[in-house]
């Protein structure tokens, strides 16, 4: 296989279950998707339908119980180290300057060279962090501190990244800012994303397809592709096609997350 | 330089009224001054600094920059130890606790029979007083690192040393800090409490030879020795903090 045909993640039949109280409580059921080469990949579903413990298991932190994670071709389940990896709070590190948790995920795979310094200095000009480069992370409003944490891991040395919510703790106007601000960073390096959220329309601007989550246990209800052209542009979301997905892709939510109560509610009354 | 002032004032004021008032009541009532000394004969006595008390001063200070340094590095490494390995933490740790309800009055003795009366035993006492706040407080510290940074660092693949050295130690400076502050001033105390089981130099060797004079004026610059030297190591250490943790975002 030659690499331009090789996903960048390939996850196939993927299930985990959690023991809680001698009970099996099923998260991940049969889960199967693909991330290929430079492509932006979105995941929607309810709150808390496990879309967090799939990211475990692509980072290698958990097990699961059937399935293999394969990237660029390699099987690497329960293999650690091998995405970039943005979480929803921006978890800088307090005691380091911007500059330095920018380059903190290159330095856990080794010394940063001199070269690497220059580079990170560079994109935090071009992503409006100039003269912050020496700056602690709490003197920072939560959208800096969002596109510095995002900067760490555009720049780390994995190929794929996983972006675990990343708007979901900033306001509305800072939100949609943000979501222009990544789909032309997006457009210019074109990296394998695999993107999580529970934002119906920032999925359907940013990805090139869209796997929709049921509620738990999580599976694959639903794959689009978006249709599209890139380079895109905000106004895309004004298009009669993107309000159609918008309401259908609505719908299917809407659905899931009825589902979810009435499990809860059931649940309450045993 | 005047909010400065605005903090210090009042309890300066407070000091000045309390020297007052204990002088006014000494000369009012004729205290005898072996019973209680007025402030005045104590700054007299202080400002003579009779009897060798530079000499004194200086061997109290050696010993206790000494132990305090043992202890607090026992202390860490202590930590360290305990929170790599958590089933020794699990076995130790109420050791530690109880270790901690013995009275060092009541060891100090013991030590000199087992050590003599060198300086070995002196160290250790310090040291007892020392290490334990710098431990408990380390291995605090180390135990509340941020779970979403601690996530995030298992996802991009970091070791367990460098979850350690990059997360975790730093993470807990602060609290490290707190506990190597109380060291520091413990650690005069327990200087002292070693000179006076068995020293011939040292505070705490002056102040039993001049109880035994009924020299209670001299006690009390000693006293105020004591009190000069501890906050000379807090202050010595907080300063050191200052200048580690000083990305820590500033309260209020």
């Amino acid at each position: 296989m030659n690499k331009e045909t090789t996903p960048a993640l390939e996850i196939d039949s993927v299930s985990k279950s959690f023991k809680e109280k001698r009970r099996t409580l099923p998260v991940l059921s049969d889960i199967s998707l693909t991330v290929g080469q430079g492509e932006f990949v979105s995941i929607i579903g309810p709150s808390g339908s496990g879309k967090s413990t799939l990211l475990h298991v692509i980072g290698g932190l958990t097990r699961p119980d059937a399935g293999t994670v394969r990237m660029n071709g390699a099987e690497v389940t329960g293999q650690q180290g091998h995405i970039s990896y943005m979480p929803q709070q921006p978890a800088l590190f307090p005691w380091r300057t911007i500059e330095d948790n920018v380059l903190l995920a290159q330095e856990v795979h080794g010394p940063v060279s001199r070269e690497a310094r220059e580079d990170a200095r560079r994109w935090l000009a071009k992503v409006g962090l100039a003269g912050f480069e020496k700056a602690h992370p709490h003197t920072l409003s939560g959208g800096m501190q969002q596109r510095a944490a995002f900067l760490r891991a555009l720049l780390s040395p994995q190929e794929l990244m996983c972006l675990d919510e990343p708007f979901s703790a900033l306001d509305a106007l800072t939100r949609s800012d943000m979501q222009r601000w990544l789909l032309d960073i997006w457009e210019e390096n074109r990296r394998s994303v695999l993107f999580i959220t529970h934002n119906i329309e920032e999925a359907l601007l940013l990805s090139s397809r869209i796997y929709v989550f049921s509620s738990r246990p999580a599976a694959v209800l639903h794959a689009i592709d978006v249709p599209f052209p890139r380079p895109r542009r905000e106004e895309v979301t004004e298009a009669p096609e993107f309000l159609q997905l918008k309401r259908q892709l609505s719908e299917w939510m809407r659905e899931e997350q009825r589902k979810m109560q009435a499990a809860q509610q059931g649940g309450s009354r045993l | 330089m005047r909010s400065w002032w605005k903090n210090v004032w009042p309890p300066l004021v407070a000091v000045i009224f309390f020297l007052l008032v204990w002088q006014l009541l000494t000369s009012l009532f004729h205290i005898e001054q072996w019973i209680l000394p007025a402030p005045s004969d104590i700054a007299r006595e202080a400002a003579a600094a009779s009897g060798g008390l530079w000499e004194h001063v200086w061997a109290t200070l050696k010993l206790t920059v000494f132990g305090f340094a043992i202890g607090t590095a026992i202390g860490l490494v202590i930590a360290l130890i305990l929170h790599l390995i958590p089933f020794l933490k699990q076995a130790l740790y109420p050791l530690l606790i109880l270790s901690q309800n013995i009275p060092t009055i009541a060891l100090a003795p013991l030590l000199m029979i087992w050590f003599g009366f060198g300086l070995l035993p002196k160290l250790i006492v310090i040291t007892l007083v020392c290490f334990f706040p710098v431990a408990v407080a380390a291995l605090g510290g180390l135990k509340q690192t941020d779970p979403v940074m601690m996530n995030y660092m298992r996802m991009i693949g970091a070791g367990k040393g460098q979850i350690f050295a990059k997360l975790e130690l730093p993470y807990a400076l602060p609290s490290i800090f707190s506990g190597i502050k109380i060291a520091a001033t413990y650690s005069v105390m327990g200087a002292i409490i070693a000179e006076w089981l068995g020293a011939d130099k040292g505070i705490g060797y002056y102040m039993m030879l001049q109880k035994s004079g009924y020299r209670t004026d001299r006690m009390f610059v000693a006293i105020m020795i004591i009190v000069v030297l501890s906050l000379l190591m807090f202050g010595l250490i907080a300063l050191l903090e200052k200048w580690f943790v000083r990305w820590k975002p500033k309260q209020g």
